[in-house]
């Protein structure tokens, strides 16, 4: 498809956030030849920046329209090559552009594995004609079967911007901490899926009277924090031979979890964290039926204990398991005091055949690129984050993780434009209609939320705009 | 969105049953009974009516008794044989649901190994899904013929179960037997004591914790204590394999019911339940299990009055269920 470039755009009075600036309120943009030619801010840097700290929100009469540097996304799934009834590249990259992304981080779980440098220099070259900044995440060890390690220097030459074994963690610890070092000195994380098998085998929902009352196999959530102690006990020990080891800890869930990265960074080991939009905002109560956001609970009691009709919908059915409502507040607690420091969709598509089927047996993953946003923003209606605050975890935070903060300076004057226009005070529902992406398997279908995307520059090109 | 225990079109829970709505059950389920009584023994309430039996596990019991319900109320029954069917094939629940429409099922009961299964079959089935057991979940039909023989039994005036106290003893993890049970004893006024090996009641301290008049106990004789019955659940012999019991033995010495165990602690006229099959020895004796508390044998013939008033009532709501058919010349 040709690429429109954004010759001349004018965006006058929009609430802009800028976290690289640290500026947020009301502004003027102009995007001249891909690139941002002037941005004005109608009461001026100061004060833009006193908005930013403090976390100031567009008052009644401020500007619905919101601009934001265009988003980065940490982890997805684009399922090419190997699984393109679900999704590939091209939709995959469509469906992070309505979701207000620039720049997409792919999981090596492909078939092959992305954990050769042929793969990765194809999958670069091939990809993206829509201009997104899609990065390949390679695989820490050949197949991702946790024996041996991937040809890691090769692949950070051929493009790669981590490693992860991603859905497959890597068991033997020896073999994690070479990884560690070895990516270290590489100048790369290692993102690590922290689930100890031995103790999730067969688990379907995460271990609670939801599961207990529904009849589903337990995940316990000593399964993902029994994992983060030992990882965050081989960081020690791998920073001794390698300064330079980072860890970066995906899609954490639960409080005892994300305690531990609390303390391990207060120790001051390189160690960061992300958590999904669903782990943030829905519960485990949602399988019985029960749709309320994560922060309507008044307390931990589940009040849906009789399934409804919707009971057992396999969109939600992930890994890790969506937790209780203590879980979900305690991820909304760690980003907002910086213990996780990104949003991270893991955009999990899988086509019809492979959710319609009995809940234990479907695959695990949630499509989320499409409504990141939209439920951050949700959160963010409820009082749970400032904008400002939604902004850096979608831009600066997942940026800093991969250190290329380059990634989030969509709004810098005089660079190309990388932005996102979207209109706070609408609402849209997900459906097989609004979703852009391949497979629509999200809970959230049918449920209207706030927030619409109307313009996704991506390096000065329109890479999605609203009809 | 209210529970779907009942919705008048499928019957795939008794969680959220009401004891209104239990105890029009048991109206229907007497109805049955007084057909079955008739000479001729059968109704032709479901005249032209195609119920399928879907069994992804084996059974005795419950798909013999849900045919001859099917069968007792005029209804046409066939039997998917799961080992040698398309399913076996690798054919999916929802094409084989789509398969059984196509063929003209009304009615499919549905057995399966996973939880939630009968949900997503009544998503794609335009008749009647009736939930004969899915994976750990539910067995609303066994809770109801449980409900049905404990009411005639130990029920109090009213007929309720207010101020009766059951005990569910075993394998409660693993159990739809259980759960289906602790909804029905409650709505019914039941106080339900429970006890099994821990790693085998994993997750129900904290349901008995957020649910009244539940109890989850530490052995077996706190359990039992001034109970009016007793209800015993199959110990399987995966979970020696599990580790979760370690012997047969050890598991009949701690939780086996014994005549001595219930006399010495449960109410002097204690009724002793077991969904079966049994593994006579293990979780229940031989003397038990034939002697004068038991009413295991009735468990089983109630399953056929009251799988036809589950059917009838799934199919035709509160109508009242008609009468038996007539011998000709007879008036």
């Amino acid at each position: 498809m040709s690429r429109p470039r954004a010759e001349r755009t004018l965006l006058t009075d929009h609430w802009v956030v800028d976290p690289v600036s640290r500026r947020a309120g009301v502004a003027s943009i102009e995007v001249h030849s891909g690139k941002v030619a002037r941005l004005e801010w109608r009461d001026g840097v100061a004060e833009a920046r006193r908005t930013f700290i403090e976390g100031g929100e567009p008052g009644a009469k401020d500007p619905k329209r919101l601009v934001l540097p265009a988003l980065v996304d940490l982890h997805a799934h684009f399922r090419q090559p190997g699984s393109e009834a679900s999704e590939d590249v091209a939709s995959g990259e469509a469906a992070a552009a309505h979701g207000g992304y620039g720049a997409v981080a792919l999981m090596p779980n492909s078939e092959p594995t992305a954990d050769h440098p042929a793969l990765l220099r194809e999958l670069t070259r091939s990809a993206a004609p829509r201009g997104l900044t899609l990065m390949p995440i390679a695989a820490a060890t050949l197949g991702r079967a946790g024996a041996a390690l991937s040809p890691m220097a090769e692949l950070a030459a051929a493009g790669a911007v981590a490693f992860s074994d991603d859905g497959s963690p890597i068991a033997d610890p020896a073999r994690f901490r070479s990884a560690l070092i070895t990516a270290g000195a590489l100048g790369l994380p290692l993102i690590e899926h922290c689930e100890d098998p031995s103790l999730t085998k067969g688990g379907e929902a995460a271990e609670g009277l939801v599961a207990t009352t529904l009849g589903l196999r337990p995940w316990p959530a000593a399964g993902e924090f029994s994992a983060v102690v030992r990882n965050i006990a081989l960081l020690r020990e791998a920073l001794r031979d390698e300064p330079r080891a980072r860890l970066h800890l995906t899609h954490l869930s639960t409080a005892q979890a994300l305690d531990a990265v609390r303390a391990a960074r207060a120790e001051g080991l390189p160690i960061t964290c992300d958590i999904t939009p669903h782990h943030l905002a829905l519960t485990d109560a949602w399988i019985a039926g029960d749709q309320r956001w994560a922060w309507e609970y008044s307390d931990r009691r589940p009040t849906q204990r009789t399934p409804t009709a919707d009971a057992y919908n396999t969109n939600l059915r992930v890994c890790p398991p969506l937790r209780n409502a203590a879980d979900a507040a305690a991820c909304r607690a760690a980003l907002r005091d910086g213990t996780a420091s990104a949003i991270a969709t893991d955009h999990a598509p899988h086509s019809r055949e492979k959710k319609e089927v009995e809940f234990g047996l479907a695959a695990n993953g949630i499509a989320g690129v499409e409504t990141a946003l939209s439920t951050l923003l949700a959160a963010r209606a409820a009082g749970e984050f400032p904008l400002s605050l939604v902004a850096a975890l979608l831009t600066t935070g997942p940026a800093a993780v991969l250190n290329r903060p380059a990634l989030a300076r969509g709004l810098a004057v005089g660079g190309s434009a990388s932005l996102l226009v979207a209109d706070l005070g609408a609402t849209w529902v997900p459906s097989r209609t609004t979703l852009v992406g391949r497979s629509i398997n999200t809970p959230l279908l049918g449920r209207s939320l706030p927030g619409v995307v109307l313009l996704t520059l991506v390096n000065g090109e329109v890479a999605w705009k609203a009809e | 969105m209210p529970p779907t225990a009942v919705t008048h079109r499928h019957l795939l829970d008794v969680a959220g049953c009401s004891w209104s709505e239990l105890t029009a059950f048991l109206g229907a389920t007497e109805a049955a009974r007084a057909i079955l009584r008739s000479p001729t023994g059968r109704s032709d309430a479901l005249n032209g009516v195609q119920v399928t039996t879907l069994f992804y596990e084996a059974s005795t019991r419950t798909r013999i008794s849900f045919e001859n319900a099917a069968k007792a109320l005029g209804a046409n029954v066939n039997s998917v044989a799961v080992a040698s069917s398309s399913v076996g094939k690798g054919e999916s629940l929802v094409d084989t649901v789509k398969t059984l429409r196509a063929l003209g099922s009304n009615v499919i009961v549905l057995r399966h190994e996973r939880a939630g299964a009968p949900w997503l079959a009544a998503r794609v089935f335009d008749g009647s899904v009736l939930n004969a057991g899915d994976g750990w979940h539910a067995h609303p039909t066994q809770a109801l013929l449980d409900l049905s023989v404990l009411v005639r039994h130990i029920g109090a005036k009213d007929g309720t179960l207010n101020g009766r106290r059951v005990a569910i003893i075993g394998d409660l993890l693993h159990s739809r037997v259980a759960r289906s049970n602790l909804h029905t004893l409650r709505a019914a006024g039941a106080e339900v004591r429970l006890a099994g090996p821990a790693p085998l009641t994993r997750g129900f301290a904290e349901l008995a914790e957020w649910s009244d008049g539940v109890t989850l106990c530490s052995s077996l004789a706190e359990a039992l204590e001034g109970a009016d019955a007793v209800m015993a659940l199959r110990i399987q012999h995966e979970r020696l394999e599990g580790g979760e019991v370690s012997s047969l033995e050890s598991y009949r010495t701690a939780w086996g019911l014994t005549e001595a165990r219930i006399a010495s602690t449960a109410a002097r006229e204690c009724v002793v339940l077991h969904p079966g099959p049994m593994n006579e020895g293990v979780e229940i004796d031989p003397d038990v299990a034939d002697g004068p508390r038991s009413l295991i044998f009735e468990q089983v013939a109630e399953g056929i009055p009251v799988r036809m008033a589950a059917l009838w009532r799934t199919l035709r709501g509160d109508e009242p269920l008609a009468g038996a058919v007539r011998i000709k010349g007879s008036r």
